[in-house]
Parts: structure tokens; sequence; C-alpha cells
């Protein structure tokens, strides 16, 4: 009588990893199964394309381009260290240079504006000297 | 040149010492990363970023680990990230196709294949249903199962590189294994190849 399919043990019989027992038991099923044979064909020749894949030859340029990408990337890193000292260095100085531009403009904008202050109420209290309350008081209805 | 004087002349942007890393690791980091996404330019491309990011951060190698340990982890790591942009940008791709039609992704497979000879169908069939397979496992039995059978890891350093403990490699390794064997039974059965 035939035994129980055994498809399900091949891949460990293929790597030698199945206990002296069930290897006997193994062998013998392959003996008289067809199915089970066809199928630890078809998986060795599966596994084998890793044995045939493995390790490729590196291309002979690999450590050229490797070295191209160094010096490209460390002048980069050189530039980008530049611009990250060099960019706050500039906004610093821009709004310093603003702040200051802003206080020279505000203080020379400042004095005529008081003296015009000045003279505005001095005026106001002109006005009201020469101008009586009461009409003062009834222009307003 | 032995490993402490490399990194030391590499924490010191020494680049005779990176050189030597490179020419020393090199095969080991593109198999790894070819292991993972199955492309040799890809794992080229792979493989220089992991150098680049040995050189720019060679100073936090403390040393209680292995160098090789430290590549495999980087390389698995940057390898994984790929897949996952890549398939986020196949997801979008899908979602524009659907809307707005695009490209069909068969048909110029097909036309890639046509230009090579009968033979090379088969061992190019039978090689996109085995990397298929492994694409489907997760993440971390993919990892495993590649240091394992690309570089030929043993449990313990595999342990390492992971960082976790020798019997979930031993697991993780044995349900890779199941997986794939499941998925291959899969495509036997149904003569995918
Ligand atoms: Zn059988």
């Amino acid at each position: 009588m035939k035994t129980k399919c055994i498809h399900n043990d091949l891949i460990f019989y293929l790597d030698n990893e199945l206990s002296v027992e069930k290897k006997i038991a193994v062998e013998k099923h392959l003996e008289e199964c067809a199915d089970c044979r066809g199928f630890l064909a078809f998986l060795k020749e599966g596994i084998q394309i890793i044995d045939r894949e493995k390790k490729p030859e590196v291309s002979p340029f690999f450590y050229t381009r490797l070295s191209a990408r160094l010096d490209e990337k460390s002048e980069t890193q050189a530039q980008s260290q530049w611009v990250r000292l060099a960019q706050p260095a500039f906004f610093s100085f821009v709004l310093l240079a603003g702040i200051y531009g802003g206080l020279k403009l505000g203080s020379n904008a400042s004095s005529p504006k008081i003296n015009q202050q000045v003279t505005s109420s001095v005026q106001m209290l002109n006005d009201f000297a020469a101008e009586p309350i009461e009409s003062f008081l009834l222009d307003g209805l | 040149m032995d490993e402490a004087q490399l990194i030391k002349g590499i924490q010191q942007g020494d680049r005779k010492s990176f050189h030597i890393l490179v020419e020393t690791y090199q095969r080991m980091v593109v198999n790894t990363c070819l292991g993972i996404v199955h492309n040799k330019a890809d794992a080229e491309d792979l493989a220089q970023d992991v150098f680049l990011e040995i050189f720019r951060t060679a100073e936090n190698f403390r040393g209680d680990a292995k160098l090789s340990t430290w590549l495999y982890r980087i390389a698995t790591n940057r390898s994984l990230n790929l897949i996952r942009n890549n398939k986020r940008k196949r997801f979008f791709q899908s979602i524009e196709e659907t809307f707005i039609g695009g490209r069909n992704r068969t048909s110029e497979i097909s036309e890639n294949r046509a230009d090579q000879p009968d033979q090379n169908i088969t061992d190019q069939q039978r090689s996109d249903m085995l990397h298929r397979a492994m694409d489907r496992l997760p993440e971390k039995q993919r990892i495993a199962f590649t240091l394992n059978k690309y570089e030929e890891l043993p449990y313990q350093q595999i342990a390492e590189v992971m960082e976790i403990s020798l019997a979930s490699v031993e697991s993780l390794i044995h349900r890779a294994k199941k997986n794939l064997q499941e998925q291959l039974l899969d495509c036997y059965k149904k003569k995918c190849v």
C-alpha cells in the first residue's frame, strides 16, 4: 500500500535536516510515488537558482563610482556647511541693518512730529484765547 | 591591517582604509542585497549606499560587534527599505493605471523575454518564480533565509545581525522554508512554469 505523500518534508530532505527515521521513510515513499519525485525535482531546480545567482562578480568600477560619490557628497556637504553658516549670518546682518535703519528713520521722523504736536497744541490754546467759549460751544450745535 | 585599524582609519577620514574595507567586503554586501532585491544593478547601488553610510557614521561604530555584522545589518535594512518604497510606488502606479490608464507591465515583460533564447525562458521563469515566492515571505523570514542561503551564515551570526535569539532564527528559517515549499508546491500543481 502507498504511504501518505510527503510534499511537506521535501525541502528539509533536500537540506538534509530530517531525522534518520524520517529520511528513510521519505526515501521509501519517493521510490513508489512519481508525483513526489516530480515535486522533489521541481523544488531542487527552484532552490538551485540561489546557488547559480549568488555571489556575482562586482562591477570593476564599483570603488571608482563610490569614490566619486564620496567626493561629490563631501563637496556638497562643505557647500551646505558654508551655506549653513553664511545664511544665518546674512539674515542677522539684514535684520540688524533693518533695525538700525528703522531706528535712524524713526529718530529722523519723530523730531518734526513732536514739533508739529507742540505747535498744534499751541495753536489750539491760541484759538481758545481768540474765541469766546460760548461761540465755540454754539458752533457744535 | 586588522579590523580595528581599518575602522580607526575610516573614523579619521582615511580614504586608503576605506578603499581596503570596500575591496574586502563589496562582494559580501552586494550579494546580501541581491538576495533581497534580486537585481544586480539595484544590489550594487544599495551596496554603494551601505559603504557611504559606513564612511559617514564610522564614529558610531563601537567595536563590540564584528564589522561584517554591522555591514549585514545596514545592507538588509537598506534593501528592505528599497522594497517597501517600490511597493508603495507600484501601489500608486496601479491606482494611476486603474483611473487614468497606463502602460501594461505584463506586455513589457514578455517583450523583454522575446529577446532571449528559448533555454533561458525556462531558467528565467524558474528564477522569477523563486523570487516571487521569496518576496512573499514576511520580512524577518526573508532576511534570515537570505543570510543563510546567499551568505551561508551560521544561525548564531544571523542572530547577531538581526539582534534576536538563536531559537528565533531557527524558527524563522524553518517557517521560511515551509512557506517557500508551499508556494512552490502550488506552482508545481498549477504548472505555473
Ligand atoms: Zn507522494
